[in-house]
């Protein structure tokens, strides 16, 4: 698939960007969009997140009741989040249907009413998810870890539960209403659809039930480069009556993903963790038998935020030490050695492979295209990704772990029941 | 047509071939969207053929299947996960209580790999017992995984409390002392009984040559024979069930779970469209009963409830996840109290026709890709008849008014119940 002949890229109004992806899957057309207007954009960051979810609780049109009711007798979903920068919003419906479908998602963000009663229950509803995620050890690890490595406000830093159940308790309708005054509306609002569909058809309904939206005020905000500075450490989260345990391991890295190294370096952690035939699940669950999974990656980089790397993974509670001991040691081979010719070799045909494979669907076509776009990509980027990754050489992406890593600087972070 | 293939039937585009020399069973789909097909071979076997003793086996064996094989292997330096990750492959393997499944999603270039590693590795596993000593503290720590989880931990206590004879009483995992403790040459053994073409599937979905094809899958698994023993079955039947039954799992915990579960019928009954309309009725969707009388009011978080047809009987599942002030009981009567509604007065025409028109788009959706046709075609093979896929809208289609009504009767049942309930420690109500 070339990307610059499949994908019709329209702007059937102002502020709307469309991107057409015509396959031959028979009556399926998924949808995907995203605007500026996530969480960052808001100091409760509950706000923004709070406004999405309560888009399909009823509209000036239609009560909750009337729009599931819709969706469902066609079979069709819509839902609504919200990322760190983006409201985003996904569907999926047949090919007959996507008049119905696109009328629904336009109504429903151009003519949200916020019902009190149904925000009581939200809140409800979300505040005991946050309950819940206190005896979730992965979650916990990782908002220990993300709190330790990132100074206040950097934008990959995570709030506590506690603030987080404090954001939300603190929210009233006027605070939704005032942000959706803000944050909706034309601008950068950018809709696929991939699947069953043409162009013609697509771009006509968009015009249609988009028509007359009025402007956002918001703008995409610069990227983050604060960090605090590097030291070792390691914390612990107690939880009962848990069986294994999740450990991070990680830092924070001095560049983002404009950085001319951050390919090099991003191939370099896949050859450490990306899959099953990297370093640390050959080494440390295949051969040593120490846990089900491990795995190595870089975060949170996007937008010229600088951001970090880590490796995850679960252990028995009597063999978190080993793990993590016999983990560090196969972190610190890759930082003293580097990686081979043979192993580059070998992730580029993966990578390559991979990213053909993930074309086998209308979400994994979709969500290329749409997060490019986010990202103020030219389509053609796609088509020449993988020429990028071959063009990786060994020296480049040795020279990148040495500069970037720095193995005595790791925070740990392990939660489970023996923490 | 190829000559070494007995053409058997065909079916919502699958063709179905039946290899001569060894009774292996190909399925083939052709889907030319994107230059991707999915390779995968299904074995009849899963925790269903396991007993006490032994619990977990299935699984761990599908671990060691990975360990190398005769000619995909680490000392040759072609292990399995290198030789298919290096084009870029998804690849896994998942057991389930009737099926154990391999398979590659691969560029269509390299359908020929993917099925060579499966030939070699269905006779010519190593399964030495040296692997299987690491393997087995990764499957223990998957399981520990699993126990993590209140709703995993209450999900096996319902199947074990609800099912004493059937082997459905054990999760796929197994016990834990059953991962830890069984040998080499048990795991051995029950490769030696199922791991055979005479009881497998083969199949291939999306872009391929379909001619071509058939004769790579000939060359490669063409050298094994058929099995020369029956494949056993599995003949312990649960024993009627007459009376209520209950399970508690009290756990540290921030929240409780209230889950109702009742006894379903073999999937391939009659019956089975009609309980799948049903809980699309009662669970699936913001406009479904359940979800307006527990979501909506706040006393869950969500809920959601399933009835997997399964080879033998199955279980028809609601389970909600409670809210912190909600107690267990009050949404275990309005579960209750909504399934005897329908016991009583039945539901009508429009709730069928939004549940039909759900599962026609679920199933439209799950041909978006080869790997969404070959998983959902696996279940329908593990429970023994593959057209139960290309045959199931139409099936749903013909459900009426009445045949709901008749089903809540037959199944939705006291005396065929089992209920759950996680009680968390912290705030035990």
């Amino acid at each position: 698939m070339k990307f610059k002949d499949s994908v019709i890229i329209d702007e059937p109004l102002n502020g709307l960007s469309t991107f057409v992806i015509p396959t031959q899957v028979q009556d399926v057309v998924t949808i995907s969009g995203s605007m500026l207007g996530g969480m960052l954009f808001s100091d409760n960051n509950k706000i923004p997140s709070l406004t999405s979810s309560m888009l399909d609780k009823g509209t000036r049109n239609n009560s909750k009741h009337e729009i599931s009711n819709q969706l469902e007798s066609i079979g069709a979903e819509i839902s609504f989040v919200s990322s760190n920068r983006h409201i985003n919003f996904t569907a999926h419906c047949l090919k007959s249907n996507i008049d119905i479908v696109v009328r629904l998602i336009a109504e429903q963000l151009k003519e949200p009413t916020f019902p009190e009663d149904e925000l009581l229950t939200l809140k409800k509803r979300m505040i005991a998810n946050l309950e819940v995620s206190k005896d979730d050890t992965k979650k916990q690890a990782l908002i220990n870890f993300l709190r330790e490595i990132y100074p206040k406000g950097h934008y990959n830093r995570r709030s506590t539960i506690e603030d987080s159940i404090n954001n939300i308790r603190s929210v009233q309708t006027n605070d939704l209403i005032h942000f959706y005054e803000q944050a909706y509306g034309l601008g950068t609002l950018k809709i696929a659809a991939a699947g069953d569909i043409s162009n013609d058809l697509f771009s006509a309904l968009i015009k249609t039930h988009f028509d007359g939206w009025g402007e956002q005020a918001v703008q995409q905000l610069d990227g983050c480069t604060s960090l605090n500075e590097r030291k070792p450490s390691r914390l612990n989260k107690k939880i009962n009556d848990k069986t294994s345990s999740d450990i991070y391991i990680g830092q924070t890295l001095d560049l983002s993903e404009s950085s001319e190294a951050y390919l090099g370096l991003m191939m370099g952690v896949y050859i450490l963790g990306g899959n099953f035939s990297a370093r640390l699940m050959q080494t440390v669950r295949d051969e040593q038998g120490l846990t089900y999974g491990i795995g190595s990656t870089i975060a949170g980089c996007a937008y010229d935020t600088k951001g970090h790397w880590h490796t995850w993974g679960t252990f028995s509670p009597n063999l978190v030490d080993k793990g993590i001991t016999s983990t560090v040691e196969e972190i610190d081979k890759w930082y003293r050695n580097g990686i081979t010719k043979k192993e580059l070799d070998a992730k580029k045909a993966t990578l390559s492979g991979l990213f053909k494979v993930s074309l086998d669907t209308t979400g994994g076509i979709i969500d290329k295209v749409l997060t490019n776009a986010e990202k103020g990509r030219d389509i053609s980027y796609l088509d020449n990704y993988t020429k990028l990754l071959n063009g990786l050489a060994k020296e480049d992406i040795n020279h990148a772990i040495k500069k970037f890593i720095d193995p005595g600087t790791f925070t740990i972070s392990i939660s489970g029941s023996d923490a | 047509m190829n000559k070494q293939y007995e053409h058997i039937k065909s079916s919502g585009g699958i063709d179905e071939y039946r290899l001569k020399s060894n009774d292996l069973k190909v399925l083939m789909l052709q889907d030319t969207s994107t230059p991707v097909a999915t390779f995968m071979v299904t074995y009849h076997v899963g925790s269903r053929n396991e007993a006490i003793g032994y619990t977990g086996s299935t699984h761990l064996l599908e671990h060691l299947m990975f360990k190398g094989s005769r000619n995909y292997n680490k000392e040759k330096g072609t292990a399995i996960w290198d030789e298919l990750q290096s084009i870029g492959a998804q690849i896994n393997a998942t057991t389930w209580n009737d099926r154990t499944n391999y398979f590659e999603v691969v560029p269509s270039e390299h359908v020929e790999k993917a099925i060579s590693i499966e030939a070699d590795r269905m006779r010519f596993s190593f399964l030495r017992d040296e692997d299987r000593q690491p393997e087995m503290t990764v499957v223990r720590n998957e399981y520990e995984r699993g126990e993590n989880s209140p709703f995993d931990v209450l999900d096996k206590n319902i199947w074990a409390t609800a099912y004493q004879a059937h082997p459905y009483h054990h999760s796929t995992i197994g016990w834990r002392s059953d991962i830890e403790n069984v040998s080499t040459e048990r795991l051995k053994d029950f490769y030696d009984v199922y791991y055979w073409p005479n009881n497998a599937t083969a199949t291939i979905i999306g872009d391929f040559e379909k001619d071509a094809t058939l004769s790579l899958i000939a060359k490669y698994f063409g050298e094994h024979e058929k099995s020369s023993h029956e494949i056993p079955e599995v003949y312990t039947e649960e024993p009627v069930q007459e009376g209520p039954r209950r399970v508690v799992v009290k756990r540290s915990g921030q929240s409780g779970i209230t889950a109702v579960a009742h006894k379903t019928p073999p999937g391939l009954d009659n019956d089975t469209y009609a309980i799948q309309v049903l809980g699309k009725i009662l669970c699936d969707g913001k406009s479904s009963r359940l979800y307006k009388k527990i979501v909506d009011t706040g006393l869950a978080t969500s809920l959601f409830m399933y009835d997997f047809p399964f080879k033998d009987n199955g279980l028809f599942i609601t389970y909600a996840f409670l809210t912190p002030e909600t107690d267990n009981q009050t949404v275990e009567d309005i579960i209750i109290s909504e399934y005897n509604d329908i016991v009583k007065n039945g539901v009508d025409e429009k709730e069928i026709l939004r549940a039909v028109a759900q599962i026609r788009a679920t199933v439209a959706f799950s041909r978006d890709g080869s790997y969404a046709v070959a998983s959902a075609l696996n279940e329908a093979i593990a429970i023994g008849d593959w057209e139960f896929y290309t045959t199931f809208l139409d099936k749903i289609s013909l459900v009426t008014v009445n045949d709901i009504k008749r089903v809540a009767c037959k199944y939705l049942i006291e005396d065929q119940s089992t209920i759950g309930w996680f009680i968390p420690k912290n705030t035990d109500k």
